[in-house]
């Protein structure tokens, strides 16, 4: 049964999927798109007020009638309701998620509310997952989706799913949003290797010198500088948390090469190089990454490591 | 999210929806399974207080082994309306028992759903469904609370969503109730539960039976006459007619029923009315002395005048009559018949019997004979009165000599009894008389206390002739307080009203509402659909055309319902200064200077005047306009009509002259 169901919400999706073909985010839910079924609840009570309506009919009983017949209007209603619940709600989601193989993903849905309605219990179905919120009357909020991840990889979302219940249960009204999110699955930081620069000393073009001793200044913290390089003392004189700059991280970039992984399992030697590249970001050390078809300059910052750390994941995807 | 744990916060809400719900039934169910409702909600209440989970199953099994048998020997049926109520109110509180998760809850929600219908199959009044329709409500306010994820809703919200949902629902549910086919047959027999007890006259009269009734307010039924009412003395409503008499009770006598009632020739004018009888679950129908037609197929009238329907009545029921308040019998009384009704027994009463045989040799004729035993009730010391004493079973010897005090049923038992031993055919009717008129409505409202018994008897060349004994009674001799009731056309009840006429009139003003709640509502048919299709215009309607007048209603309902639960949608509307602006917005537009998206009022109208010189002074001039209305004190000089007005009067030219003058160079 359950088997039959899935058949037929995969037919349903691929559809949906023809028949809107991709939809440009942000985008505004039309009733068209919207469809809706009864739960199993609602199916209960749909054979519950079938009976109150004969039993009503039959006994010739108009109070027992009318009775019925407002309940199943409030059916009725409800059902209206429930589809009202996802009309012209704006959804939006981040079109880049990263993550590592492993772990989860997490997906941020941003629903913008314009109407005077309280949207409840919006879930949001993204690979296999699912996030709830409310959104309240001429608001924005974010609900997020945290889906497990196991392959490295790119992976693409082509459609997701944004679902209700509310009000009572008795129906569900959902849609499908054919949005683009691609997921930067970075391979699981492992391996056992140090760093080229510290296994192999002297070896390369850049100076021997230990950076640690060249203090050339101060600068903001960011998280996941090792401790040893705060500026305590800034610290205890009341200042904003900073750490302590020297030269030789500015000045030494550290190749982290795939060819010095020779002789490793594909995966593992990614594994080893995604290690690295957390590592020396940690580190504050200027890091470049040179992988077969791709090499990545050395700098630092978020935003490097996020390129390597794409790199790593869309190794051996042939769409990048 | 159903298999989440219920609070105890739900669980009390539940409950007291559950039990809302059974207070509707709490007469007609048994109170032990009330009790065991109200423990298994007690106990799951208290586990949950207490932080612990549902009792596990086999409690549930014992429970449920121990009430089913005994609801089953209690109903031996689980189909009837109370038995089937019964058995879904047990499940109800087992399930509360049982109660863990929401699945529990929505199944519970169903069943208030349905025990709710079901007193509304039993019972009929407004108030009945005004406080079902309420405890529906308050349910589904706390259905909204316990499936809300996240945080519940507030009472108060989620009552207003409930009040709201249902004012939504009530144009469909009207538009259905009103049009929707109605069956000519039910679909099945319904299984008759002797559901309420027969109420009113018996087929048994022994004495002190009716003069209980007259205690009774309860409404037996109602008249409409088509046109003026007969007087009061004529008013008499035929009930059961008992010929049979044991010295103590008289009986409706089995033997000798069939056959067609004697023909009577008719005498004096007809009266046309309308019975609205309530349910008595007895057989009879009351009908104005003497019925001559009617328009219930089914109903027969039995051979002393009865209208006698197949089946005790359970549910209120109209019947249209004609009657002739003076009959004649054209046939002679059969030899049989006459022996039945000269039948007493002969080894009791024996003082009657001897005083029947002196006033009949002093008396020959039957006629002077019936004015004797009048006389007699007149002339001796006869009370008529509400609490008369126990009579042994000599009943009859026992009120003429001794007592010499009682009710309608005494005098009518012993006049017949005295007729039958001076061996005048005589019989019991029990009926009605009388009847209060209700002047809002204009028809006869019958009580319980209007309840009456009389004799007739019959006179060669006249027939079976009412006489009613009570009536002989001298005024003086009417206990205080009972003086309304001897002339029958006004209550016991009534004795009250007399003196309190503001009670009174609000009594008969709150009749006339049940009336035609029992008319529009309750007796809502085929016929009035029927009524309804011809207000509407539409020639000769039929079960088609009701259907297809249901559909068309159906998607006006449909419309209006999604019109008012999507209009909620629309981004707020902007208030009509910020259209009027747009509107001006669009003018330029179309002049060929569109607004750009960024751009504000002051800004806009700048560039404007700008690239277009002539247009400058009057933009500028309905943008300051704008400006104050919509930004600055409400005392702007400016009124909104204004602003309009000048806006309405803009129209500028898609190009100047000068423009046009200069690009041609």
């Amino acid at each position: 049964m359950s088997s039959l169901r899935q058949a037929a919400t995969n037919q349903l999706r691929a559809w949906a999927m023809r028949r809107h073909g991709r939809d440009s985010l942000p985008i505004s839910i039309h009733r068209r798109r919207i469809y809706l079924l009864p739960t199993r609840f609602g199916v209960m009570l749909g054979v519950i007020l079938g009976a109150m309506m004969i039993a009503g009919l039959n006994y010739n009983s108009n109070l027992a009638l009318g009775f019925a017949f407002l309940m199943s209007s409030m059916a009725v209603v409800i059902m209206h309701h429930c589809n009202r619940n996802l009309q012209r709600l704006s959804v939006d989601v981040t079109p880049e998620v990263d993550a590592f193989a492993g772990r989860e993903a997490t997906f941020e849905f941003e629903l913008r509310n314009g109407s005077n309605l309280d949207r409840r219990d919006i879930e949001v179905r993204c690979l296999s997952a699912a996030g709830m919120g409310n959104v309240a009357a001429q608001e924005s909020g974010t609900i997020e989706v945290i889906a497990p991840v196991a392959q490295r990889g790119v992976t693409r979302v082509n459609q997701f799913e944004l679902r209700t219940r509310y009000p009572f249960g008795w129906f569900y009204a959902w849609t499908y949003v054919q949005g683009l999110i691609t997921i930067y699955v970075a391979p699981s930081p492992a391996g056992t290797k140090t760093l080229p620069s510290a296994g192999a000393k002297g070896s390369g073009t850049h100076s021997e010198a230990r950076g640690e001793e060249d203090f050339s200044g101060l600068r903001a913290y960011e998280p996941g500088v090792p401790l040893k390089h705060m500026a305590w003392k800034v610290l205890a004189r009341g200042g904003e948390p900073a750490v302590r700059n020297y030269s030789s991280l500015a000045a030494q970039p550290e190749w982290l090469e795939w060819s010095v992984l020779e002789g490793m399992d594909l995966e593992a030697r990614l594994s080893q190089l995604c290690l690295w590249v957390l590592e020396s970001d940690g580190a504050q050390r200027p890091y470049g990454l040179r992988i077969p078809g791709r090499e990545i300059a050395p700098s630092g910052g978020a935003a490097h490591r996020f390129a390597c750390l794409r790199a790593l994941a869309a190794f051996g995807d042939g769409e990048t | 999210m159903i298999t989440e744990r219920v609070s105890y916060e739900q669980l009390l809400g539940i409950s007291g929806c559950l039990a809302l719900a059974l207070l509707a039934h709490v007469t007609t169910l048994p109170l032990w399974v009330l009790a065991i409702i109200g423990v298994c909600g007690l106990i799951r209440l208290w586990l949950a207080r207490s932080g612990r989970s549902a009792p596990p199953r086999g409690v549930l099994i014992i429970f449920a082994a121990l009430v089913m048998p005994l609801l089953f020997l209690r109903f031996r049926t689980f189909n009837g309306l109370v038995a089937g109520t019964a058995l879904l109110s047990a499940t109800a509180g087992l399930k509360l028992l049982e109660t863990k998760t929401q699945r529990d809850i929505y199944i519970i929600t169903l069943i208030i759903y349905f025990v709710s219908l079901a007193a509304l199959l039993e019972g009929d009044s407004f108030w009945l469904l005004a406080y079902l329709i309420g405890v529906c409500w308050l349910t589904t306010a706390t259905l909204l609370r316990a499936t809300s994820s996240g945080p519940a809703p507030g009472w108060r919200r989620s009552l207003r969503f409930g009040g709201r949902v249902l004012a939504q629902a009530l144009p469909l549910a009207l538009v259905f109730w009103l049009l929707f086919p109605r069956f000519a047959a039910p679909l099945w027999q319904v299984p008759n539960d002797s559901k309420t007890a027969a109420s009113g006259l018996s087929d048994t009269m022994s004495p002190g039976d009716i003069n209980q009734l007259a205690l009774s307010d309860e409404i037996a039924f109602r008249v409409r006459f088509d046109s003026a009412a007969p007087p009061s003395q004529e008013r008499y409503w035929r009930g059961p007619v008992l010929d049979h008499f044991d010295g103590h009770t008289w009986t409706r006598s089995t033997s000798g029923r069939g056959g067609t009632p004697p023909p009577l020739q008719p005498q004096g004018p007809a009266y046309r009315y309308t019975v609205m009888m309530e349910p008595h679950q007895h057989r009879w129908l009351f009908m104005l002395d003497w019925p001559s037609s009617w328009n219930q197929p089914r109903a027969e009238l039995s051979n002393d005048y009865t209208l006698m329907d197949p089946d005790p009545l359970s549910r209120p029921v109209d019947v249209v009559g004609t009657s002739y308040t003076h009959v004649q019998y054209s046939e002679p009384l059969k030899p049989r018949t006459r022996m039945r009704q000269l039948q007493q027994p002969q080894d009791r009463n024996p003082r009657t019997q001897q005083l029947a045989r002196e006033m009949r040799s002093a008396h020959p004729d039957d006629m002077e004979l019936v004015s004797a035993v009048l006389g007699m009730f007149r002339q001796q010391p006869f009370y008529y009165t509400l609490t008369p004493p126990k009579l042994s079973d000599n009943s009859v010897d026992g009120f003429l000599f001794d007592t010499k005090r009682g009710f309608c049923e005494h005098y009518a038992s012993a006049f017949a009894a005295l007729m039958r031993a001076a061996g005048i055919p005589a019989r019991v009717v029990t009926g009605y008389q009388g009847g209060t008129l209700n002047p809002y409505g204009d028809y006869w409202i019958l009580r319980q206390s209007d309840a009456h018994a009389w004799t007739e008897v019959w006179i060669d060349g006249r027939g079976w002739t009412r006489i009613d004994p009570t009536a002989a009674i001298a005024p003086e001799r009417v206990e205080s307080g009972l003086a309304d009731t001897v002339n029958a056309d006004d209550t016991l009840a009534s004795r009250w009203q007399r003196k309190t006429p503001w009670f009174a009139g609000a009594r008969l003003r709150l009749d006339l509402l049940r009336e035609i709640w029992r008319e529009r509502i309750l007796d809502f048919n085929q016929d009035s659909q029927r009524k309804l299709l011809e207000m509407l215009k539409i020639p000769e309607p039929d079960g088609q055309k009701l259907v297809m007048v249901l559909g068309a209603a159906m998607a006006l309902a449909f419309a209006w319902l999604t019109w008012q639960i999507h209009r909620g949608l629309a981004p707020p509307s902007k208030d009509v200064t910020a259209r009027t602006y747009a509107r001006l917005c669009a003018k330029l537009a179309a002049a060929g200077i569109a607004r750009k998206v960024h751009e504000g009022a002051e800004a806009y109208a700048m560039r404007v005047a700008q690239e277009r010189p002539d247009l400058a002074d009057r933009v500028m001039a309905l943008c300051r306009h704008y400006s104050s209305l919509r930004y600055a004190e409400p005392s702007a000089r400016i009124t909104l009509g204004q602003f309009q007005a000048g806006v309405r009067a803009f129209r500028p030219q898609v190009r100047p002259q000068g423009f046009r003058a200069s690009s041609r160079i």
